[in-house]
């Protein structure tokens, strides 16, 4: 009933994200007239006809209540841009966003692990070191840091391809890793440099809890305590931090796929902000707000199955 | 072998390692891939690096460069590297003087298209008259939402007394009659009775006439090209068998491709990038003289300083462009002084200009009044585009020498658009495009600010205005050249704008490349694809 409960607050909640989105889109200076301004052939006429053509010649809250009405019964309404359907437009880019995320957040768990437990339970130059890595992996410019990516693994090594998903001609798997390795690294950098630091809070503080004593008092071995013992219960908070972060991560992709003309959504994003093409921005907005909301839900639905505690 | 026994660092350890070498495998078998699918430029494969995604292959649909819509459809005309009119379906560009163009007594005019013969379609159904009509019928109808229907709305009627020949009736003079047609046909037998706006079969790959027809458009990848096998052009064109259109909207990455060798042309790449461009090996760049000019405009309507001649000459005054030139812009564009630059043949340099004199710029202030610091104005100008960020630098700092304050504000270039058509700005640094066929009345008749048209300096002069209108009601060439001669003059003169540099065109292409000619108009490079051939 809780969990009902949870999920009937989240429809007012998207509701007036909705809204605020709407608001704030139209807020934005130049609108989807403004790429034809450049044109010298296109005049005041055929302004007021595209204008029309687009609908944008309606009140803004009619605007608001025709987009809510087609967004809620899957009708997403057409692109600014192409004229083809919004949700065609999301669909095709989506799969190619769920891959580099998807192989972010596998390389940054990987980065996580090592970069946040040896720290915690290390006191050596190699946790120092890798304190400082992921340091200085928060504090990457992500821009710069996907460049040098590029200048080293695509130019001066040669070892993979600077940009795109695929080699046209080709796809086939081997190829597709090869082009997701590098935009997946500088994606997965920072959340893994975060996430790090956040699991070495968390261990280094369970391995000073009272029951952690106890079992180092019962003779368990340092390994058995850090891994039967500390573990668990660490993870828990750091598992919150990356299920909200795998969402956010949607934000992370707009820079990534730019910077390696990754056709997903991010990239996607940008070409209808640059454009103004409203349709699309509400679409992926609200795509990514209800991913938030999910990710939140699910955080909490996850909690009583690894904290007891939390289910009493 | 497994490393049960151990402590669960050490496990941890073991695993770690593994993942490490399963990734340098992974990385070795991505290099073997990547090496054996990035070859270099052929007369198989040319790889362009292109810096957006058009939203549709419908010529008169979209408003972004037509560069991949040129290759699959052709104009009746275009525009040459000298951006001089020449035939394409045409057998010939409608003059006065071969009679293809008809003053009436009662003001119209009559041009008449002769078609080239044996042209036809990608399906083989032959190019006629009858789609010249279908054209501009479905451009003029409402239920068609064309980026424009500038010239076509003039147009009254369309007569096909033959196959080969469509007879256009104008309502009144249209000067650029010539380039009607710049951006080709519809096919009549694919579009009649259908809505245009959502006819994605066409919108996405469009049937032409070009020597390049869609062979794959992959949404935010790329769109492959492959040759027309009987292009009307002959068997010897176009000699490259595929063209692929890579989207790489980040101009660092383009160039980091062009480094790498997975692109191997790239188009109208940024002069901050040239040093780094030029030393790329096996890439060339061309330079083109173009037919835009980046220029300060003044909006009269918001500073009202700016209102006064000597104020404004005193701000040209001010400017010492040949630094900009040499310094910023490396010498890669010369000094303009007016709207229309020399590769046109309207353009005439016996006008007034303005030497960098800064004593008879603050002379000039004083004498109007605006001496001693009291002007001060913002000036807005793109972000993000690294030059002009610093020309708009250099111009604050030789205003504030003569004691004028500018400030400096950056926005996105949607942003500024609005800005400027709305008319909510100071002063601006930017470039005017100039069409191919010189039109001035669009930029400074006085009733043709916006939203009427591009006068944004809001600047009224009624002698300039008569010469711009008189040279769009002309088609006689020599009579347009002493118009806009005149034309020139007056703004010169006037100065309602600061003129800086003429823009040249940068473009990466593959050393081998032969039959690049560049082209300095809105028709772009692949205007003369089909000759294109690497070595």
């Amino acid at each position: 009933m809780k969990y009902f409960r949870r999920v009937g607050v989240s429809v007012p909640l998207l509701l007036a994200i909705s809204l605020g989105v709407f608001g704030l889109i139209h807020l934005i200076p130049g609108g989807p007239m403004a790429v034809y301004l450049s044109s010298p052939g296109v005049r005041p006429e055929d302004l007021a006809r595209l204008t029309r053509a687009l609908g944008l010649d309606q009140p803004l809250w009619r605007q608001y209540l025709q987009w809510l009405g087609g967004f809620v019964t899957g009708e997403w309404g057409f692109s600014f841009s192409d004229g083809r359907p919004v949700i065609d437009r999301v669909a095709e880019r989506l799969p190619a966003t769920i891959e580099l995320m998807g192989a972010s957040i596998v390389m940054a768990l990987v980065a996580t692990a090592p970069l946040g437990i040896i720290p915690a339970v290390g006191r050596g130059w190699v946790s120092r070191g890798l304190s400082i890595v992921s340091f200085a992996g928060i504090s990457l410019p992500v821009f710069w840091f996907g460049l040098v990516l590029q200048l080293v693994f695509a130019i001066g090594l040669g070892w993979l391809p600077s940009s795109g998903r695929t080699t046209p001609g080709d796809g086939g798997a081997m190829d597709r890793l090869a082009h997701v390795l590098l935009p997946a690294a500088m994606l997965g950098a920072v959340h893994a440099a975060a996430w790090a630091r956040y699991l070495r809070a968390s261990i280094a503080d369970t391995l000073e809890q009272p029951f952690v004593n106890a079992a180092r008092a019962r003779g368990v071995p340092p390994g058995l305590v850090l891994a039967r013992h500390a573990l668990r219960p660490a993870l828990l908070p750091a598992l919150t931090i990356i299920l909200l972060d795998a969402a956010l991560m949607v934000a992370g992709t707009v820079v990534t796929e730019s910077v390696f003309a990754w056709p997903g959504l991010g990239s996607l994003f940008t070409e209808a902000l640059a454009r103004r093409d409203y349709t699309v921005l509400m679409a992926m907005l609200m795509l990514a707000s209800t991913a938030v909301v999910a990710c939140n839900l699910v955080a909490d639905l996850l909690y009583p199955l690894l904290d007891p505690r939390v289910r009493a | 072998m497994t490393p049960h026994g151990w402590g669960p660092t050490f496990r941890f350890a073991f695993w770690w390692g593994q993942t490490f070498r399963f990734a340098l495998v992974l990385a070795l078998a991505a290099e073997c891939a990547r090496n054996a699918v990035a070859p270099g430029p052929t007369n198989d494969l040319l790889i362009v690096g292109y810096d957006r995604e058009p939203d549709t292959l419908n010529r008169f649909s979209t408003h972004i460069l037509e560069d991949i819509q040129s290759c699959v459809s052709e104009g009746l005309t275009t525009t040459d590297e000298q951006m001089n009119v020449v035939p394409l379906l045409a057998a010939e560009v409608p003059t006065l003087e071969n009679g293809g163009v008809r003053m009436r007594a009662d003001g119209r005019m009559d041009v008449t298209w002769k078609l080239r013969p044996g042209v036809k379609w990608h399906d083989g159904t032959p190019h006629t008259s009858a789609d010249v009509k279908f054209t501009v019928d479905a451009i003029n109808d409402p239920s068609y939402n064309p980026e424009s229907t500038d010239g076509f709305d003039r147009i009254s009627s369309v007569d096909t007394p033959d196959p080969l020949t469509a007879i256009v009736h104008y309502k009144e003079v249209y000067a650029p009659y010539a380039l009607q047609f710049v951006r080709g046909t519809l096919p009549k037998h694919v579009l009649q009775g259908r809505d245009i706006d959502t006819a994605n079969d066409y919108n996405r790959s469009p049937l032409g006439t070009g020597p390049y027809r869609v062979a794959e458009w992959k949404s935010g990848e790329f769109i492959r090209l492959e040759r027309v096998a009987d292009y009307w052009g002959g068997p010897q064109y176009p000699k490259i068998k595929q063209i692929l259109f890579r989207f790489i909207a980040n101009t660092n990455t383009r160039i980091n491709q062009l480094k790498s060798g997975e692109v191997h042309l790239v188009a109208m790449f940024p002069w901050d990038k040239y040093r780094e461009v030029a030393a790329i090996a096996g890439t060339i760049v061309h330079r083109t003289a173009g037919n835009a000019y980046e220029h300060v405009t003044l909006n009269e309507q918001a500073v009202p300083a700016f209102r006064d001649v000597r104020v404004r000459r005193a701000l040209m005054h001010a400017i010492d462009r040949e630094l900009i030139v040499k310094t910023i812009l490396e010498g890669l564009a010369p000094i303009t002084n007016g709207p229309i630059q020399p590769v046109s043949w309207a353009f005439t340099d016996d006008t007034t200009t303005y030497a960098f004199d800064p004593a008879r710029a603050k002379a000039l202030l004083a004498e109007a009044g605006w001496g001693d610091g009291k002007l001060s104005f913002t000036l807005i100008t793109q972000a993000g585009f690294a030059v002009r960020e610093s020309v708009a630098q250099v111009l604050q700092k030789q205003f504030r020498d003569v004691g004028v304050d500018m400030k400096i504000e950056l926005h996105d270039g949607t942003t500024i658009s609005s800005v400027w058509f709305e008319g909510k700005f100071e002063a601006m640094l930017h470039w005017w495009q100039m069409p191919a066929d010189p039109e001035l009345t669009l930029f400074f008749a006085a009733d043709r600010t916006p939203p009427a048209g591009r006068n944004i300096n809001y600047f009224k002069d009624e002698a300039l205005t008569r010469l711009v209108y008189a040279s769009d009601r002309t088609v006689d060439r020599a009579e347009r050249k002493r118009l806009l001669g005149l034309a020139q003059q007056r703004i010169a003169e006037l100065l309602p704008e600061l003129p800086l540099y003429s823009i040249t065109k940068l473009d990466a292409i593959p050393a081998g490349l032969q039959g690049f000619k560049g082209n300095p108009s809105n028709a772009g490079i692949f205007w003369n694809v089909r000759e294109w051939g690497l070595r």
